[in-house]
């Protein structure tokens, strides 16, 4: 029995050690310039229906390129208003799997509510959806490129 | 009442006077298994960035105890596939120990993994247990199957624990055991299409792939292909049964080309005697005598419906042994004297080892009354032969009997300490005897034992 205890409790101290050594926070998701090259997405549309280059601002609703993750493809479009984000929509997140359609279901709308308070593509990632964030504030930051602000 | 000892020299090799090196396979064996556990860990590492929130710690604990449970249960299969170089250099038991440490252990992990990512998945998606758990099982690839694997392990647990093995069957337990097969089999796939360290890490897959399907061939092979090829080879059958002492019989074993088998005395074989009653079980028995190129003899004491079934064997029985095995050979021999302590049963092998060990030699025959010792006819015969000292002690008449205490061992044996003590009898006894050994001086990698507790 004494065993068991001893061994129970080695295990979770080295559990504990390993989880604690690494990093307890979200590492800033990788911002690279908006290259064609980087997202290799088929059929990456950039559809720019309604501009309108109206003084006060740019407006309408711009579509990001698809970023491809480990997990999936990530798409986003924002929708400005005066040069102001009014809205982003989560046009794909990675489907493939329960999993990540779990995680995309409560990462997406907090990206969106960080996205609309910072006013950019410069957010935190979700802790957990480290994949999906990265694709979707660069998704974001494509669209943003496209609306030129 | 005396056995005729074979007149035709016994086949067992060029024997060496001078005993050897200790062999490095049991090192190299924790070795390799504690470095294939850090590789494991390193895989975690390096696939993880960063450990965010609560949700983040369970989740990474759940995959730190699934990466360990997943590796452990190869390990695990790997110990029992009767390899024959760790089973001679481990010995058979002590693979056998280490399985059952190491399958406790090894379910407790799993069952850690389990709790630890319902919890921290529920943390991330803000979800009930309840409701997590429900989504796991039944919408997650490959979980439905691995949620009836562990269950599976849990049931293996339950029938193994001390309270039930006590008053389950031997072979009705060995039965359930093989549980375990399937519940790896089922638990194998979620491994890989969930498991976050693997998506996208083709030679962690690749790897994963290989140590499953490595151990898997061992399997096959060592425990399937090699008896099968070997019980066609060499077609054993009963050639007689012989009483020995009340409750003793000794069984002849013949075939063609037993020097093939290459048995060294002290080893023992898995027998499947193929008759009504005994075809479902292969219970192992040690060579009672020195290998012999016209027969085999195990000797057996009926203490269970298999071995008290084998006292009625026809003779002409077909029967399946597998084996050789066991590390109980002059092999361990480290000094050039020896003590062979036996208790009741556990002659056999020793009365094997009797007659071939090189050097001088002291047996040390217990049992609980005169009656029991079986096969005292031979050993005298040996012990004259071979000009070595018997001592037999028994429980009643009190004049005959000695404690296994330090000090009754070394009265015996004076120079105890010197010698390299080969133990074999009941799990009470032996332990008594270690204990008493090792008070008398002798160390513990003298002490060479083979508990058939499995």
């Amino acid at each position: 029995m004494r065993k068991a205890t001893v061994t129970t409790a080695a295990t979770a101290a080295g559990v504990i050690l390993l989880l604690s050594l690494k990093p307890h926070q979200n590492p800033a998701p990788a911002m690279t310039a908006p290259s064609p090259a980087s997202s290799s997405g088929t059929g990456a549309a950039s559809t720019s229906p309604s501009t309108t280059h109206a003084p006060g601002g740019t407006s309408g609703t711009f579509t990001g390129s698809v970023i491809n993750t480990a997990y999936g493809p990530v798409q986003v479009s924002v929708t400005l208003s005066h040069g102001r984000i009014t809205k982003v929509t989560a046009l794909r997140t990675p489907s493939d799997r329960p999993r990540s359609q779990q995680i995309a279901a409560s990462a997406v709308p907090q990206l969106t509510r960080e996205a609309l308070s910072a006013q950019s593509a410069h957010i935190d990632a979700v802790s957990g959806a480290t994949y999906t964030s990265e694709g979707y504030t660069r998704s974001l930051q494509s669209a943003l490129d496209k609306a030129g602000v | 009442m005396t056995s005729t000892i074979p007149q035709v020299p016994a086949m067992t090799g060029p024997s060496r006077s001078a005993p050897r090196p200790p062999s490095p396979v049991p090192a190299l064996a924790h070795l390799l298994i504690w470095g294939g556990a850090a590789a494991v860990l390193a895989l975690w590492w390096s696939d993880t960035t960063s450990v965010v929130g609560a949700a983040g710690w369970f989740t990474g604990a759940g995959r730190i105890t699934g990466l360990l449970a997943g590796y452990a249960c190869a390990v695990l299969l790997l110990l029992m596939a009767r390899v024959p170089l760790l089973d001679r250099a481990v010995g058979t038991d002590r693979l056998a120990r280490w399985h059952a440490m190491g399958g406790r252990y090894t379910v407790s992990l799993a069952s850690a993994h389990v709790l630890l990512i319902i919890w921290g998945y529920s943390l991330e998606s803000h979800t009930g247990v309840v409701d997590q758990t429900t989504t796991l099982v039944l919408h997650y690839p490959d979980l439905l199957k691995g949620t009836i694997g562990y269950l599976l392990f849990l049931m293996t647990a339950l029938v193994s624990a001390r309270t039930v093995r006590r008053r389950v069957a031997y072979e009705t337990w060995h039965f359930l055991h093989f549980a375990t097969y399937l519940a790896v089999f089922l638990v194998f796939g979620h491994q890989l299409s969930n498991g976050a360290d693997f998506t996208g890490n083709r030679p962690a897959q690749l790897a994963w792939y290989t140590l499953y399907t490595g151990v898997a061939a061992l399997l096959a092979w060592y425990r399937f292909a090699v008896p099968a090829r070997r019980a066609m080879r060499h077609r054993l059958y009963v050639a007689e049964v012989r009483p020995e002492a009340p409750g003793v019989v000794s069984v002849y074993l013949s075939g063609s080309g037993l020097e093939g088998l290459r048995a060294e005395p002290g080893q023992f074989f898995r027998w499947r005697f193929l008759t009504r009653g005994m075809w479902w079980a292969a219970n192992p028995y040690s060579l009672s005598a020195a290998p012999h190129p016209a027969y085999l003899r195990i000797t057996v004491k009926a203490s269970g419906g298999h071995s008290t079934a084998l006292a009625r064997l026809v003779p002409g029985t077909r029967v399946l042994a597998e084996g050789p095995y066991g590390a109980f050979t002059a092999r361990r021999r480290r000094a050039r004297k020896t003590l062979l302590l036996g208790g009741g049963v556990g002659i056999t092998p020793l009365r094997t080892l009797f007659e071939t060990l090189p050097g001088e030699v002291t047996l040390i025959y217990r049992a609980r009354r005169p009656e029991d010792l079986a096969l005292r006819g031979e050993i005298d015969a040996l012990a004259a032969a071979r000009g070595a000292a018997v001592h037999y002690v028994v429980d009643e008449p009190a004049v005959y009997s000695s404690p296994l205490t330090p000090e009754a061992l070394r009265g015996l044996v004076p120079d105890l300490a010197e010698r390299d003590v080969y133990l074999c009898g009941p799990p009470g006894m032996t332990e008594a005897a270690v204990t008493a050994l090792r008070g008398a001086g002798v160390p513990r990698r003298r002490i060479h034992h083979e508990s058939f507790a499995f």
